[in-house]
């Protein structure tokens, strides 16, 4: 019962946040989100699970009730958490908690409506991640996008309207490609399946997968739902060439909301590729599709990096360095070894504290400057050297520096794709992939010689001053965090390999 | 001798399409609402007429309601003919268009 | 009783600690964290000594300490289930690299206290935390039992470097200077980062010793003619080699990835002394040594490190001649230097190599410490035409200044000599034999000339003639914590060479080649990691002439005398109290070696020309053709939209019309549906 309660303190204290006067608002938000961060904390030492959830391994946490009955099919209440969702779990409350302190300098209207609204895509997060019944699931996946939509649209930048509404409409497209596509794989199964929990859909995929459905062979529909659902996802991670709402909801977004974005809402993206396709379909579908998704993966990396390097935006910059981050999961995935998975499973909580920590840092530097442009100001070092030390240690932690999860990550996928056999040439597609984190140095280190160093230079008609204590404090945390799993990766891939193994299977 | 239910039919339905010449052609209201009524009116004796027909009480009773309908339907196209004329010192239909997009 | 072996992290682990104190509470200690840093490494080098003397005593260390990411064995997976650990390495090698990073770190830091602390600069504890961190990176990377390990400090290292030459960040070179020196490593370690992957995903391992070492499993695969990765072992050995080594010519400066070693001078010289002697630059070529066995199974790569180590030491030589700035000669001879050392090693000298690493370890701090003397001797002038007459007014830095120069020269007795002429020694028996080798001896012969005409003009336009410029003729004083470590330095340049007195012990037949012996495994000994070791690996055939005796000394007496032909030039063409500009009678020549043949110029060009426009143009293509579809499709429904709305005119007539059509065509399509007209 306990992700129950975390769910439901989440969603409780997302309404009380909600109605409480502005004045109180961010610090009541603050003290009801370590509630959850501290139960998810908990859970992380008191984990007893083993195996994937999806492949007969034994969850933790888990609890499944009967909810709709639906002609022949049951919908129920089904959560559990395995070594791959329990650390996105931890993710995503200690990001939320971090994001909400974060939030007090630069939100000064609505607080309450705000921080509600956080709190509430906090809870709606954690149901992505534990839901194990496909139904359940996809009611979490769709209300994340409600509150973001508004925080977008409510509290963001000058073209707010434009970003939010691109960002809900592509995204709710592609949920609606990936929904069609499943339920036609659920008729398809047939008889083999009666609900529409996830275990038991797997189960049937891997035994035979699906009967001839409206005129369509099976191994026609498994092949042609397996890309309809890649690409529902790939809108959501995002991958080239579906990755443009990203960097105009990044530039709009509030601070906290650009943090959740990057840091939580695209690892969805990730994780249900990596629960839905890599693990429900049997590897010789995957490997039908080796080719091209690894050559997507790498134009993402190159590509991504690239329309960094011509950016001016900090906010930008960072954006697309996202979808650059997040080609190298999808590396990761199709590598389809031990190291390339777990690796990019590693990735994405690692890009979470990592991406998170940039935006925080670029959030600090817009409170005090009011500007993001590269081209604006120089030589801030000068003016806020807290906050600037730590915006240089996460830049090095976005080019992969080593001791920081960054490396470790980058380097578990590079390992895992080199040696892939799924992949036909696997080494020349990772150094393809690789060549990533040369760029990546390039358009840091540009950005940070153009705006940090150099003699102090910014038009303003008010003092710029450090940031207070509060502002900083998160990226502390996030900086701690990072350097921990650098240092020791272990802490969280030994149940991520745990749970990563039944996928590969015997197959490989 | 009774008139066959064939007149009654025929007498409503000219009376439906006088109704609804003046809803297409009339622009100020309150021959608009005129209109409706005759319209309402013609479905009133259809009602009747079959009624009559069928020996039953049931055409009769809609009938009742119907004129009920009408005298409250009345009430509030007034009301709202007044709200026009005040807002728009007019009562031509076509003028109040703003709420269309 | 407690051996030196238990406390070998503690090497590494206390310049760490300085850096985390410098960094916390620098602000408030009375040197600003410089006192934490000279403790750190003072302790580091009292155990690296004691490392060191243990080695000595016939023992060797080598343990896994940590294990930092643990692939399951029993995955079905296969190799992927590897484990990646941290684990120290204390061999006869390391040690020696041990003692001599702490002994320069340990200089460095006492020298800052003049140069950094006396000049009243702003920001010291983090100079200081920075330079723990620095000093750190490299103890851990030279005890690296592992190349992940390696190359995981080696960034650490690009890091710290990159921290330290961007110390000043308020003007604009420094960052820039910086930003390069890191990029252009960077692209050095992708290769090298691309080497470790795909040794691990070939062999299993990373280890550097021992039986499960990636050394011993590449031989195993030569031997058994395996095929890796769809090319015959030894070529993919060739090749996984070559690509490590993009990071070794990346740090080590080596053409074409020397361009950001002379802008790194934009850091303080004190950090210019730790890089080019200890710690950034040597990582490279310390790194070939350690896995040594590696390339001597690849005499393809070893062909390629001796061509460009020759080719570089003659091609950074030659700008060197042109410099006017004391650290840019500085610069281009370490690139220089570092060019001999890898040629050394490409020969198979792997003895004279690492000879010359240490060697020039100390006379390169020497010389760069005494440049920083000497700048705080001019006011912070670096411009050598704007010196001059310091030799009577600085007598410790001119004398420990000329130790220092005479030993990169090359002239007997001091102990570049002996290494360089052990390099060049070995790359000349091997010419003969192997033309390709020949051509690399050559060059790096060649450049020996250069390297006096540098050396001297640099020593005679600073010290000698006349004062040329008001802060040359009152030069500020300089203070203990600067003489010091000159003193030590200087000492060292000039009797290091005892180490390893090769050319004696083959004239005269005494066992004086300690240093060979040393690394020979004469007393303690990882197997596998000794020179004979290596040498029977790689088999090179010697040649000679007449003699090995006379070989010997033709090749001694080619190098010293052209060194000594260089210096002389050097003191004919400068000396006097006027020196004339020599340099630009060049014409031609002299621009573009000014311009160092236009390296830079192409690497920008790369980076600014092309790199920036193409991605300015996928920035375009973006934004116009990829988010055009999707605005694009959003338009089209807007579009259509915009069409359809009007029907909704706000006229109720219309509406009544609407409907009233709508129902005739119901009644006319259910009525011929139907068959009612019929």
């Amino acid at each position: 019962m306990i992700i129950e309660t975390l769910i439901a303190v989440t969603l409780v204290g997302a309404l009380v946040t909600f109605l409480a006067p502005n004045r109180i608002a961010g610090k009541l938000a603050f003290a009801i989100s370590l509630i959850p961060a501290a139960v998810s904390l908990w859970m992380f030492t008191a984990f007893d699970g083993s195996g994937n959830a999806l492949l007969e391994g034994t969850l933790a946490f888990e609890s499944r009730f009967e909810w709709i009955t639906l002609g022949e099919y049951t919908i129920s209440w089904f959560v559990g958490l395995d070594g791959i969702s329990l650390p996105l779990v931890v993710l995503t409350t200690v990001l939320t908690s971090l994001a909400i302190v974060s939030s007090w300098t630069p939100i000064d209207d609505r607080e309450a409506q705000f921080y509600g609204l956080v709190l509430f895509i906090e809870a709606n997060l954690i149901g992505v991640f534990v839901a194990l019944d496909f139904f359940l699931w996809f009611i979490f996946w769709e209300a994340v996008l409600i509150p973001m939509y508004l925080l977008i649209g409510v509290w963001g930048g000058p073209r707010r309207k434009y970003a939010a509404i691109k960002f809900f409409v592509y995204t709710n497209v592609a949920s609606l490609v990936m929904f069609g596509a499943f339920i036609a794989l659920v008729v398809g199964l047939g008889d083999a399946v009666t609900s529409f929990a996830l275990p038991e859909i797997t189960e049937a995929m891997l035994d035979g997968g699906p009967g001839e459905f409206a005129g369509i062979a099976g191994t026609t529909l498994t092949s042609v739902v397996f890309v309809a659902m890649f690409v529902g996802f790939a809108v959501k991670v995002p991958v080239v060439p579906f990755h443009t709402w990203l960097p105009d909801a990044h530039v709009e977004a509030p601070t906290p909301a650009s943090v959740l974005l990057a840091g939580v809402l695209l690892k969805m993206g990730t994780y249900a590729l990596l629960r839905f396709n890599f693990t429900m379909f049997p590897s010789d579908v995957v490997s039908t599709f080796a080719i091209p998704i690894a050559a997507i993966a790498v134009i993402s990396v190159i590509y991504g990096a690239m329309l960094a390097l011509a950016q001016t935006d900090l906010k930008r910059i960072v954006a697309y360095s996202s979808v650059s981050s997040m080609g190298y999961v999808i590396l990761g995935l199709i590598a389809y070894t031990q190291y390339g998975v777990g690796g990019a499973t590693f990735q994405m909580v690692s890009h979470g504290l990592i991406s998170g920590l940039m935006f925080m840092a670029v959030g600090v530097i817009y409170n005090a400057t009011h500007t993001r442009m590269v081209t604006d100001m120089s030589g801030m070092a000068d003016k806020m050297p807290v906050a600037v030390g730590i915006l240089i240690a996460g830049a090095f932690g976005y080019m992969g520096l080593p001791l920081m999860s960054g490396f470790a990550a980058e380097y578990f996928i590079f390992f895992g794709a080199f040696g892939s056999e799924m992949l036909e040439y696997a080494p020349i597609f990772t150094a393809l992939a690789m060549f990533g984190i040369v760029i990546v140095a390039g358009y840091l280190l540009f950005a940070m010689q153009r705006t940090l160093f150099g003699p102090y230079r910014l038009e303003t008609d008010y003092e710029v001053t450090r940031a207070p204590f509060h502002d900083v404090a998160p990226m502390f945390v996030l900086l701690g965090l990072i350097i921990a799993l650098g240092v020791a990766p272990e802490l969280i891939f030994d149940m991520i390999r745990d749970a990563v193994d039944p996928i590969l299977g015997g197959e490989l | 001798m009774t008139v066959p239910v064939e007149y009654y039919v025929l007498l409503s339905l000219a009376l439906f399409c006088i109704g609804l010449f003046g809803v297409l052609t009339r622009r100020n209201a309150l021959m608009f609402l005129m209109s409706v009524e005759l319209m309402l009116n013609a479905a009133t004796i259809n009602l009747i007429a079959f009624a009559f027909y069928h020996g039953n009480l049931t055409g009769q009773v809609f009938a009742l309601f119907a004129m009920a309908l009408a005298a409250a339907e009345v009430a509030v196209g007034l009301g709202i003919i007044l709200v026009l004329y005040r807002n728009f010192r007019d009562v031509d239909v076509t003028v109040p268009s703003t709420m269309r997009w | 009783m407690a051996t030196a072996f238990e406390f070998a992290p503690a090497i590494a682990l206390f310049p760490l600690a300085a850096f985390v104190i410098a960094l916390a509470f620098g602000k408030y200690m009375p040197k600003k964290g410089a006192l934490a840093g000279i403790a750190a490494t003072a302790a580091s080098l009292v155990f690296s000594l004691w490392a060191f003397v243990t080695v000595a005593g016939g023992e060797t260390y080598h343990e896994t300490l940590y294990e930092w990411a643990v692939g399951d064995p029993t995955s079905e997976a296969g190799v992927q289930g590897i484990e990646f650990t941290f684990g120290i390495l204390l061999d006869p090698l390391s040690t020696l690299m041990l003692v001599i990073v702490s002994l320069i770190a340990l200089l460095v830091h006492v020298f800052s206290l003049g140069y950094m602390n006396a000049e009243g600069e702003t920001g010291l504890p983090r100079y200081y935390a920075e330079l723990g961190l620095f000093t750190f990176s490299m103890l851990a990377f030279v005890f690296a039992d592992n190349l992940l390990m390696a190359f995981m400090f080696f960034e650490l290292v690009g890091l710290c470097s990159y921290l330290l030459i961007g110390f000043w960040f308020r003007t604009e070179s420094a960052p820039s200077a910086a930003k390069k020196a890191f990029l252009v490593t960077r692209f050095g370690d992708y290769f090298f980062l691309l080497g470790v992957v795909a040794i691990a995903a070939t062999f299993g391992t990373l280890q550097f010793a021992g039986p499960e070492s990636f050394v011993d499993a590449a031989a195993d695969a030569i031997d058994g003619e395996e095929t890796l990765f769809g090319f015959g072992a030894e070529t993919w050995v060739t090749i996984t080699g070559l690509l490590v080594l993009g990071g070794v010519i990346g740090k080590s400066a080596q053409f074409p990835l020397h361009t950001w070693l002379p802008d790194a001078m934009e850091g303080p010289t004190t950090v210019s002394a730790l890089i080019h002697a200890a710690t950034m630059v040597a990582a490279g070529v310390y790194l070939v040594a350690r896995m040594f066995g590696y390339y001597a199974l690849s005499p393809t790569a070893l062909a390629i490190i001796a061509f460009v180590g020759g080719f570089t030491a003659l091609f950074a030589a030659t700008m060197g001649v042109v410099k006017d700035d004391i650290k840019q000669v500085l610069a281009y001879s370490t690139i220089s230097q570092y060019g001999y050392m890898m040629l050394g090693l490409g020969v198979g000298g792997y003895v004279a190599g690492v000879f010359h690493l240490m060697n020039h370890a100390f006379f390169k701090a020497l010389l760069f410490l005494g440049a920083g003397a000497v700048i705080i001797l001019m006011h912070h002038e670096q411009d050598m035409w704007k010196m001059g007459g310091l030799k009577d007014k600085a007598p410790v830095t001119y004398y420990t200044f000329l130790a220092g120069a005479l030993a990169l020269a090359g002239i007997i007795p001091f102990s570049g000599f002996w290494s360089k002429d052990e390099i060049l020694y070995d790359a000349f028996v091997l010419g003969l034999e192997d033309p390709v080798f020949g051509v690399a001896y050559a060059m790096a012969l060649l450049a020996v000339f250069f390297t006096g005409l540098y050396t001297f003009r640099m020593v005679i336009l600073t010290f000698h003639g006349e004062p040329r410029s008001e802060a040359a003729a009152d030069p500020h004083p300089v203070g203990p914590s600067v003489t010091f470590p000159l003193a030590t330095l200087g000492v060292l340049a000039l009797v290091a060479g005892v180490a390893n007195l090769a050319p004696i012990a083959k004239l005269t037949g005494m066992d004086i080649t300690y240093l060979e012996f040393w690394l020979d495994g004469e007393y303690g000994v990882v197997d596998g990691l000794t020179y004979t070791a290596y040498t029977e690996t790689i088999g090179y055939p010697a040649g000679e002439i007449v003699s090995e005796q006379a070989t010997l000394l033709i090749a001694a007496g080619l190098g010293l005398g052209l060194a000594v032909a260089g210096a002389l030039t050097a003191y004919v063409l400068y000396s006097g109290p006027e020196p004339v500009r020599h340099t630009e009678k060049l014409g031609s020549v002299y621009g573009v070696l000014r311009n160092n043949y236009y390296q830079d110029e192409y690497q920008v060009w790369l980076a600014r020309n092309l790199t920036l426009p193409v991605a300015r143009g996928a920035d375009r293509f973006d934004q116009g053709v990829i988010d055009g579809v999707v605005n694009g499709v959003s338009s089209v429904s807007l579009f259509g939209g915009g069409g359809v709305k009007r029907l909704q005119t706000g006229v109720v007539t219309n509406y009544a019309a609407l409907i009233m059509l709508g129902f005739l065509a119901l009644l006319l399509v259910f009525g011929l549906h139907g068959g009612w007209f019929l």
